[in-house]
């Protein structure tokens, strides 16, 4: 195992992950032009769904899957239901919208400790003993490979939604201004639910991957909240293809970062990456 | 009493976090969310100096507040061209990183483990291992912030915090270097949240970095905006409040690790709640 080979392909499973919670911020904050911090957190409930319907309740693990993520996507939803809808139709500042995602997040990370206890947690009894691949003289796990073959699989998916759907182009008007979206006739406030749904859905899917990849903890969708805006900031928020550029980008600096620190310093090169942008390039690489 | 007594110590750090805090959310409009780092910035200042040297703890006091100027400096040039979101996320992330700092730096701050044995600070043979005493010094430190609080806020200095808050351009326009004074008064709380950080690593003689994580600027935060944001009574309202709450769901008879998760919840809620249905707070005068 050589270290350059084996730090690209680290690096290429962290931007993966990362890139997933990017593409659900991203495609959140393209419709509503607010920083939803409740999007980590929605990692940590699908993790914890899967770990309680797949061991707990002993249901497939496909199945189990599916239901995280939907539940996910579910709690993203009534989110933006119970709370944002009713903030946005008070025509309510960013801010406003910034804060009371602030206490959901804060809120539903405390009720999943509270059912599950804070401790760390792993699927892996669920799994067995996981297959190596070699590639270009690094070594990677099949959950990683499967991690970044999702990852390829969801930004393709979502592309075609945006630009090849009917849905998609009632997005993108949204996009670009609500209120003459609304006045065309698009119900803007229908496509938003959905949008916080299939969004909060792929934070789910995020946390799934990374409870297979490692494990899961209340607290992970912080750290993965954190990493994905970082991710979104640096590529140019709002703007798709800037969230996983901005993602790969942040993997590589972290992963080669710590070549020579200890691996605990990861998020304060993260936040280093960010500052760097902040002063030279604050509206992203891809935005002008 | 000696529990009254406790709890109105508690109150007097809160308060003084809550003061200080407002200064930037309520009279700036800046929604900081990094209020633990300076505060723990101030209590570890402390406990490294009465545990590893001979510097007592009016000294370390003053030490804690030029470390805390000098990193709200470094970190606040960057951001006092931001406000909104971009604010945010720059708080939240350095947040992240002084936590990573007082986790990780273990020769300076022994880690997860925490620094025991700080000693109760001594002046003119006044003990103040005796919890009144400590309780009079507390309330001393409280006033004093209060009224320099205070007197900032009726100044022509704080007229122009609260022009920027409006309409930052406006008053650019009218040559005003916002960015200066938006810098002056994130150092300025700062300081301020670095001298509760002290009381509170000598009252307690032990902390570990899980008192200065970001669920603990999203509780600071929580008392300003609950209270009232731009009123100084309103932050002393607010963690009066607060205080009393978590104290009220220990004796309702959850076990004391389930009862942490339920103050998250509780004031995850809250802030929620207030943003719902009275974004200004209790007491106050400006809406974010």
């Amino acid at each position: 195992m050589e270290i350059v080979p084996q730090l690209i392909l680290n690096s290429i499973i962290a931007g993966s992950i990362y890139a997933l919670i990017a593409l659900g911020f991203n495609f959140i904050y393209g419709a509503t032009k607010f920083f939803n911090l409740a999007h980590g957190v929605m990692a940590a409930i699908g993790g914890y769904a899967v770990f309680y319907f797949a061991k707990t309740l002993g249901l497939n693990l496909y199945f189990a899957v599916i239901l995280g993520v939907a539940l996910a996507g579910i709690v993203g939803y009534g989110l933006d239901k119970f709370i944002y809808l009713p903030l946005r139709k008070r025509k309510a500042s960013n801010m406003v919208l910034l804060v009371a995602s602030l206490g959901a997040m804060t809120a539903l990370q405390a009720v999943i400790a509270i059912l599950f206890t804070s401790r760390f947690k792993t699927f892996s009894q669920n799994i067995g003993t996981q297959k190596l691949f070699e590639v270009l003289g690094g070594v990677i796990t099949q959950t990683q490979l499967i991690i970044i073959l999702v990852t390829a699989l969801i930004l393709a998916g979502l592309v075609f939604l945006l630009y090849k759907t009917q849905f998609g182009k009632a997005v993108r008007a949204i996009s670009d201004d609500e209120e003459v979206a609304r006045i065309v006739g698009i119900n803007t406030n229908k496509i938003i639910g959905y949008v916080f749904f299939i969004g909060s859905a792929l934070a789910g899917l995020a946390g799934i991957l990374v409870g297979f990849d490692t494990g899961i903890e209340p607290t992970m969708g912080l750290g993965l909240l954190l990493k994905g805006v970082i991710a979104s900031v640096i590529g140019g928020v709002g703007n798709i293809y800037g969230g996983v550029l901005g993602a790969f980008l942040l993997g590589f600096v972290e992963n080669f970062g710590i070549w020579k620190i200890s691996g605990e310093w990861k998020d304060a090169i993260a936040f280093t990456l960010l500052i760097v942008f902040l002063i030279f390039r604050p509206r992203g690489i891809m935005n002008k | 009493m000696e529990y009254l007594i406790h709890l109105a110590i508690l109150f007097s750090i809160y308060a003084i976090l809550g003061v200080s805090l407002n200064l930037v959310v309520g009279y700036t409009g800046l929604l900081s969310i990094t209020h633990a780092a300076f505060y723990g910035i101030g209590a570890y200042t402390t406990a490294i100096l009465l545990t590893k040297t001979g510097v007592g703890f009016f000294n370390s006091v003053i030490l804690g507040i030029i470390v805390a100027i000098a990193l709200s400096f470094l970190i606040g040039v960057v951001l006092s061209k931001f406000k909104g979101d971009y604010y945010a996320l720059g708080t939240f992330g350095f947040n992240t990183m002084i936590f990573a700092i007082f986790l990780n730096w273990q020769n300076l701050t022994m880690g997860p483990f925490g620094i025991p044995g700080i000693s109760k600070p001594e002046l003119l043979s006044i003990n103040f291992a005796n919890n009144f005493n400590f309780l009079v010094l507390a309330l001393i430190f409280l006033g004093l912030i209060y009224f320099i609080a205070r007197f900032i806020t009726k100044s022509p200095f704080g007229r122009v915090l609260k022009a920027i808050r409006e309409d930052e351009k406006a008053i650019a326009v009218f040559g005003y270097n916002t960015p200066y004074f938006k810098l002056a008064i994130f150092s300025i709380s700062a300081a301020m949240a670095a001298v509760a950080g002290s009381l509170f690593a000598s009252y307690l003689t032990f902390i570990d970095p899980s008192s200065f994580r970001l669920m603990e600027s999203t509780f600071i935060l929580a008392i300003v905006i609950l209270g009232g944001l731009a009123n100084l009574r309103g932050a002393i309202l607010g963690a009066l409040f607060l205080i009393l709450l978590s104290e009220i769901l220990r004796f309702v008879g959850f076990p004391p690790d389930i009862a942490a998760q339920m103050r998250q919840v509780v004031y995850g809620v809250i802030l929620i709640l207030v943003m719902l249905y009275r974004p200004q707070g209790l007491m106050g005068e400006y809406k974010l």
